[in-house]
């Protein structure tokens, strides 16, 4: 009923129309508008035959209306998944006008339809892999830079923390008791925001990397204390008797024994990291989290964030297997 | 009085408490160049206490150690005794050598590198030198061919024997055995015994705390029997050992034993 009623109003508007054109003025801001109400009521054909109407202009006369009617046709069509269609009326803005570039870039877009789903991913790939390898190489920075800095700052926090020294035990409980109790966000948010108020003003990646060092120091700090303590006491003594030092025992005795122990807490702490360096976005660097979000929220293309899960799984597999290799080797002199 | 004729080693009134335990009770003792001092007991009577005083890895809480005639060890401070600088106890005991029940070898350094580790890190000596000194004592020990494994290959007594290479290559004045065999498997304990029996052929002034009364009666200049922190009964290991022994209590814990 609907439908038929729709036919008769084409009909009715189509006389209209002729006579409108037998004057010589079309109205077609109004054309538009009654294609876009039938369009509204699911009548895509009806909207169409409307659009259809639009004449082609000769040279030299204005195109406006014309190229608008196409490309608003071309749009239905490819919504109906009429590809070829929708290509074909592009096609014929592009003769007239070869340089249009809404219609060129519509073909674009209709051509990559026509392919096989998997092209498409891998164009996707090819067009976002190079954003997001920059990105992936300014994490794998974050991460290396981190790994260098933090388990010398969890060393000098593990020693000072079973040191006899009673101040510096104490500072070093309370840098492990701050740094592990809030945020890493809140931390990274304190130094690269909040610190330029009194008056430091750090580069996004001096920030992330002193945030980053000094959580990831504090965890590794009670994970390399709790391995120099599990070291036989015995080890120390002997190194006594010989007539090492205190210092002298740790270094060359007591701390390479704890390599092996070491490597899978830390291990996990690292893969952890590789993670983590994601909250880097929020201050202002562009590292793999942040690549992925922008290209996501340019081309609202979901394998964008597939493709930085995938180069975020890569990185977590090498260094996994990096820290096996180390963990063996580590503990080479106890195998028999 | 010329260095030859006075002792190595003097300690008076040696005292060391646990909270309430009192593990040495005011000891004297002195040990001549060259003597070989065995030192029995039942378990819990302070002998390793003793032991460990020696080379400061107990902190006594009274009296003095005398070696080489200069008091070691411990300071006044404001009328407090305090442990001397670390420098003057590690060099201390660098003079001393200890080997302990549980051998306590570096597991990540190879047999040649725990020997070499005393030389080369406590005295300085370049490694061409640390490597000569650590092969010979291998060989004083009979483990050459086991230079470039790690420890955990070795048996009991082979380590052991490595710890006692690695206290030797310090060449020091005095060795310290704290049952020395007592964590070994009876077959194992021969080997090592043969290599502190060499020692004590060689000269070395030595203190041994055991449990083997055969061992200590055989290589004892001198022996001691101790309880609660006391000494008991001192004297030539003959003495010691005779079955008559006038004290009850040494006679019923040798009894127990040989």
């Amino acid at each position: 009923m609907k439908y038929l009623a729709g036919r008769a109003f084409v009909a009715l508007l189509f006389l209209w129309t002729l006579t409108g054109s037998c004057l010589g003025a079309v109205d077609y801001d109004q054309l538009f508008r009654q294609s876009s109400d039938l369009m509204a009521q699911g009548d895509l054909d009806g909207a169409l035959e409307l659009l259809r109407q639009v004449p082609t202009p000769a040279a030299g006369e204005e195109a406006g209306a014309f190229v608008s009617s196409r490309m608003q046709a071309a749009r239905i069509l490819a919504s109906q998944d009429e590809t070829t269609r929708a290509l074909a009326v592009c096609q014929e803005v592009l003769k007239l006008f070869p340089d249009n570039s809404e219609a060129r870039n519509f073909v674009a877009a209709l051509k990559d339809q026509l392919k096989p789903g998997w092209h498409t991913v891998l164009s996707d790939t090819l067009r976002f892999l190079p954003s997001l390898a920059k990105g992936a190489v300014m994490t794998l920075l974050l991460v290396l830079s981190t790994m260098l800095v933090s388990p010398l700052g969890g060393l000098l926090i593990a020693l000072g923390r079973i040191s006899t020294l009673r101040p510096v035990s104490w500072l070093c409980w309370f840098i492990i008791w701050f740094f592990r109790g809030t945020p890493l966000l809140l931390q990274l948010f304190f130094i690269y925001y909040g610190l330029p108020s009194l008056g430091i003003t750090l580069a996004p990646f001096t920030a992330a990397v002193i945030g980053l060092g000094l959580n990831y120091s504090a965890y590794l700090g009670e994970i390399i204390r709790g391995a120099i303590q599990s070291i036989d006491h015995g080890q120390m003594e002997a190194a006594k008797a010989i007539g090492m030092s205190y210092g002298q025992a740790m270094r060359r005795v007591i701390i390479p024994q704890t390599y092996k122990r070491l490597m899978p807490p830390i291990g996990n702490e690292f893969i952890a990291l590789i993670k983590d360096t994601a909250l880097v976005s929020t201050i202002a660097m562009v590292e793999l989290m942040r690549a992925a979000d922008q290209l996501f929220n340019t081309y609202f293309n979901i394998t964008a964030l597939m493709l930085a899960a995938v180069i975020y799984l890569v990185l977590t597999t090498i260094f996994t297997f990096i820290f096996e290799k180390i963990e063996y080797r580590a503990g080479i002199y106890e195998h028999r | 009085m010329s260095i030859a004729n006075q002792p190595l080693l003097k300690l008076e009134n040696i005292t060391k408490r646990f909270k309430k335990l009192t593990a040495v009770n005011g000891v004297n003792m002195e040990v001549a160049h060259g003597e070989k001092l065995v030192i029995i007991g039942p378990s819990g009577s302070g002998k390793s206490t003793l032991l460990r005083s020696i080379n400061l890895l107990e902190e006594i809480d009274e009296g003095t150690i005398h070696f080489e005639g200069n008091e070691v060890g411990y300071v006044l401070r404001n009328g407090k005794r305090h442990l001397d600088h670390p420098q003057a106890i590690s060099a201390l005991r660098a003079e001393i050598g200890m080997v302990f029940q549980h051998f306590h070898l570096f597991p990540h350094m190879t047999v040649l590198g725990n020997v070499m580790e005393g030389p080369l890190t406590v005295q300085r000596k370049s490694v061409e030198e640390a490597r000569s000194i650590a092969t010979d004592m291998l060989i004083k020990v009979g483990l050459s061919d086991k230079r470039d494994v790690f420890p955990a290959t070795l048996s009991g007594g082979q380590k052991q024997r490595v710890a006692i290479a690695r206290a030797l290559a310090m060449r020091p004045k005095l060795m310290l055995f704290d049952e020395p065999t007592s964590a070994l498997d009876p077959e194992l304990v021969g080997e090592v015994f043969d290599t502190i029996h060499t020692l004590a052929d060689e000269g070395m002034t030595m203190i041994i705390v055991t449990h083997h009364m055969g061992f200590a009666r055989e290589l004892a200049d001198r022996v001691i029997f101790m309880e609660s922190g006391n000494f008991l009964a001192e004297g030539a290991p003959e003495e010691v050992f005779s079955k008559a022994h006038d004290n009850e209590r040494i006679r019923g814990f040798l009894n127990r034993l040989l």
